[in-house]
């Protein structure tokens, strides 16, 4: 396929998948860790925007890290590509440009979730029903995912749409690990299940994570969960698999074996990190690393299938 | 007045489409008018409600130039659908090949004969030589059995006696097919009694037959199927949706001029596996802009090289260069001479009357009734520049004779076409629009005419303007099988 096409499919794979994630982290931050002051929100709410390698660009729009600033940043705000509606935006204008791989059901699902983005009374919603509207954003990527899974043919379009999204997926669950404890409210013991099993609420674990261990929650076998599980499709490692699989399938590309390489290497070495052993500073910065290494696949993907010399800024042009 | 219990409609002056001076229904519209009585208000609301939003949903949209309301309109549908009995069809049909055939005889004896039509004194040198339409570096460059306009759209009205006159031939890169078929789909899913009533031929096969016809023109067998590809200038332009469909419905990429490259008059595409073969270029891009080593250097919107692998005869390029040639409005006025020249036949589908603005005496008979005759420029399309004088200021009208006595050339002027009307929805009402008709053709190895096209609507009363970047609508339209008009 066109270079650029495949460009455009990974970039939609991506933002589609960096929406779903942020709805994800902000609705368990507002309903699970802001059970505090206004001090303690304050601080979780900066928590996320390290996590997400955004304190920065915040710090240049907003002066203090309230729950209002941090959701008008991180949903709305169009300015900067990470927010859920610049990502829903891009997804959509990422696949009008290839609409012709992309099935009308498909179309139709983020077409409508973005117009429904559009609407001028976003704002309020969110101010009135943080929940729902997370929840919203969530079910309808999740409903465009549903329709590429169901009409996609497997061949390189669908590869390099899952690429991205499992990519996007394993760098997000590596920040959202990273968003820090909130400072206890009493008995630390009970705030740390409470802040783990927030965790596992985010990528939707908590049942899974039942049936797997039980109701009894340690970081431990949190982290073995979100990080090291086989068989959760949220799971760093289940993403990287993935991730191979994808490349692995892809036709072409010189430079194809090397990012396939190094791929296995990252995650051959996740799968030796043992993270039961590691004090709590160096699981962070394990999973940094890790995050960091993601980057970089991500880069080499792009080198190896996009890179078609300078692309030329687009014009418009009038013809009628 | 036509009433039933909920509808009513006044017809207007000059020839309805669908009631007859007696103000009865037309036989072909009974079933048609039956049926929208069953409507009621509300329902006709809520339906209007289902067509917008299935066209926003599935992106059906178009973009107009300079609109700070965004750049992507829904696209208006009336949900009156415009009957073609099959009888009255088959003459267009004929009418239509016939013209498309001898103007693609016409550019292949100008681009790769002897240019006969010249030596023979049917049409003026100097009016081929000075057209904004003429390619000069096509000249020479041969296309597999002469089907220079693959795609053709030659816009058609109807007068007061309700003869179909051909206004304008458009052979460069038409547009608006892919709205005939979602026209289609949208109102078969809206309004799916009506469809069920009568027997209406099919459009939606337009893809496979132009597959076909650009199969055809592919440069030579290699083994395997030829690639094809569609080339748009990109997401800004105002008819990318269609680009986008057509790509989908012909299997084809869709490709930016940054997305191929030309080496050893081969053109490649850049693809994740690396580069490869393409074989055939159905291109939305206007000639000028194909490629920038030859014509325009500062656009980015072509392929550099691309004359090079057409004159090498590598890649098969549709429309072929230059065809603007023959839309040229100054060349339109010979067209009827060009169809008894090449074809031995009288033309089927008159024109309109047409003043050659550049003889003098025309010129001088036309100056003194502006007021009464509409003015158009050679080159342009898409009713961009258009004069009509019944509705023109005198300034303008004066604008008009400057322009016309600097550079008679660049302009005709036409007879007002009285057009005729069709009811249409309008608030909710029945009210008489005047209406065109684009069909469309394809002119390869054999000519295809897909039933019907694109009914336009002037969606303001007594308007003439029917271009959707000028505010107009459209509708979809049914040309009946033979036999039985309705079910």
């Amino acid at each position: 396929m066109l270079a650029r096409h495949a460009e455009d499919l990974f970039w939609t794979g991506r933002y589609l998948e960096r929406a779903e994630d942020t709805a994800r982290l902000l609705d368990v931050t507002y309903h699970g860790l802001l059970e505090g002051g206004a001090t303690e929100a304050g601080m979780a709410w900066q928590g996320v925007l390290e996590a997400l390698s955004l304190a920065h660009l915040f710090r240049a729009r907003h002066k203090q890290a309230t729950v209002d600033a941090v959701e008008a940043f991180l949903v709305l705000d169009r300015s900067h590509s990470s927010s859920i509606a610049a990502a829903i935006t891009r997804a959509r204008e990422n696949a009008r440009n290839v609409r012709e791989y992309l099935s009308t059901e498909l179309w139709d699902a983020l077409n409508s979730t973005y117009l429904e983005l559009q609407g001028e009374d976003r704002a309020d919603e969110l101010a009135a029903h943080p929940h729902e509207f997370y929840r919203r954003v969530r079910s309808r990527c999740q409903l465009v995912a549903g329709a590429a899974a169901e009409t996609m043919p497997r061949l390189d379009a669908w590869r390099f749409l899952m690429l991205g999204r499992l990519v996007e997926r394993a760098e997000m669950t590596c920040r959202l690990l990273r968003v820090p404890a909130p400072q206890p409210l009493g008995d630390e013991h009970q705030d740390e299940i409470h802040y783990w099993m927030v965790m596992l609420n985010a990528v939707s674990a908590l049942e899974a994570y039942a049936r797997e261990f039980g109701a009894e929650i340690t970081p431990a076998r949190v982290l073995e969960m979100l990080v090291l599980s086989p068989d959760f499709p949220r799971s760093v490692l289940f993403c990287l698999r993935g991730a191979e699989a994808q490349l692995e399938a892809l036709e072409g590309g010189v430079a194809a074996p090397a990012v396939r390489r190094a791929l296995s290497r990252l995650r051959s070495e996740l799968e030796y990190q043992d993270f039961a052993s590691l004090r709590e500073r160096g699981a962070s910065d394990a999973l940094e690393r890790t995050r960091r290494g993601i980057a970089q696949i991500a880069e080499r993907i792009e080198a190896c299938f996009f890179a078609t010399g300078p692309s030329p800024e687009r014009h418009v042009y009038e013809s009628v | 007045m036509l009433a039933g219990e909920r509808l009513s409609y006044e017809r207007a002056p000059g020839f309805d489409e669908a009631v007859d001076p007696g103000h009865s229904p037309r036989a072909h519209y009974a079933a048609l008018f039956a049926e929208l009585a069953r409507i009621s208000p509300a329902e006709l609301g809520a339906r209007e409600r289902l067509r917008d939003a299935i066209f926003r949903r599935l992106g059906i949209t178009f973009a107009v130039y300079g609109d700070a309301g965004g750049i992507e309109r829904t696209w208006p549908m009336d949900l009156v659908p415009r009957i073609i009995p099959a009888a009255e069809w088959a003459i267009v049909e004929r009418g239509l090949a016939q013209r498309v055939r001898a103007l693609n005889m016409f550019l292949d004896d100008i681009y790769n004969g002897e240019a006969a039509a010249v030596r023979d004194g049917i049409v003026p040198r100097r009016l081929v030589v000075s057209s904004d339409g003429f390619v000069r570096e096509a000249v020479g460059i041969r296309v597999p059995h002469g089907a220079r306009c693959l795609v053709a759209g030659i816009d058609l009205v109807r007068d007061a006696h309700g003869i179909y006159r051909v206004l304008e031939d458009n052979l460069r890169t038409p547009s608006g097919i892919s709205y005939v078929l979602e026209n289609r789909a949208a109102l078969a899913r809206v309004m799916p009694a009506l469809s069920a009533r009568h027997r209406i031929r099919p459009v939606h096969h337009y893809a496979s037959l132009l597959l076909g016809a650009l199969h055809a023109i592919a440069p030579k067998v290699r083994g395997s199927k030829p690639r094809v590809v569609v080339l748009t200038p990109g997401i800004y332009n105002s008819a990318y949706f269609e680009h986008a469909f057509l790509a989908r419905q012909l299997g084809a990429e869709l490709c930016e001029g940054r997305d191929l490259v030309v080496e050893n008059h081969t053109v490649y595409a850049r693809t994740t596996k690396g580069l490869e073969r393409v074989d055939v270029i159905y291109r939305r891009v206007d000639d000028r802009f194909v490629d920038p080593a030859v014509f325009r250097p500062e656009s980015v919107l072509g392929v550099p090289g691309l004359m090079g692998a057409l004159r090498a005869g590598n890649v098969g390029l549709a429309n072929a260069l230059g065809c603007g040639l023959a839309d040229d409005k100054a060349i339109y006025p010979f067209v009827p001479a060009l169809i008894r020249y090449y074809l031995g036949e009288e033309a089927i589908l008159p024109n309109v009357d047409t003043y050659l603005l550049w003889e003098p005496d025309q010129r001088e008979a036309a100056l003194a009734r502006l007021n009464e005759l509409v003015m158009k420029p050679v080159a342009a399309s898409g009713g961009y520049g258009i004069v009509i004088g019944p509705q023109a200021t005198e300034e303008q009208l004066d604008i008009c004779r400057k322009e016309i006595l600097a550079d008679p050339r660049a302009w005709i002027a036409q007879e007002l076409v009285d057009l005729s009307s069709h009811p249409t929805f309008i608030d909710g009402r029945l009210e008489p629009r005047h209406i065109d008709l684009r069909p469309f053709i394809l002119g390869g190895e054999r000519i295809e005419v897909v039933p019907g096209g694109l009914t336009r609507v002037a969606l303001r009363r007594g308007s003439y303007i029917v271009n959707s970047s000028q505010g107009g609508g459209s509708k979809d339209t049914w040309v009946l099988a033979a036999e039985g008009e309705a079910r």
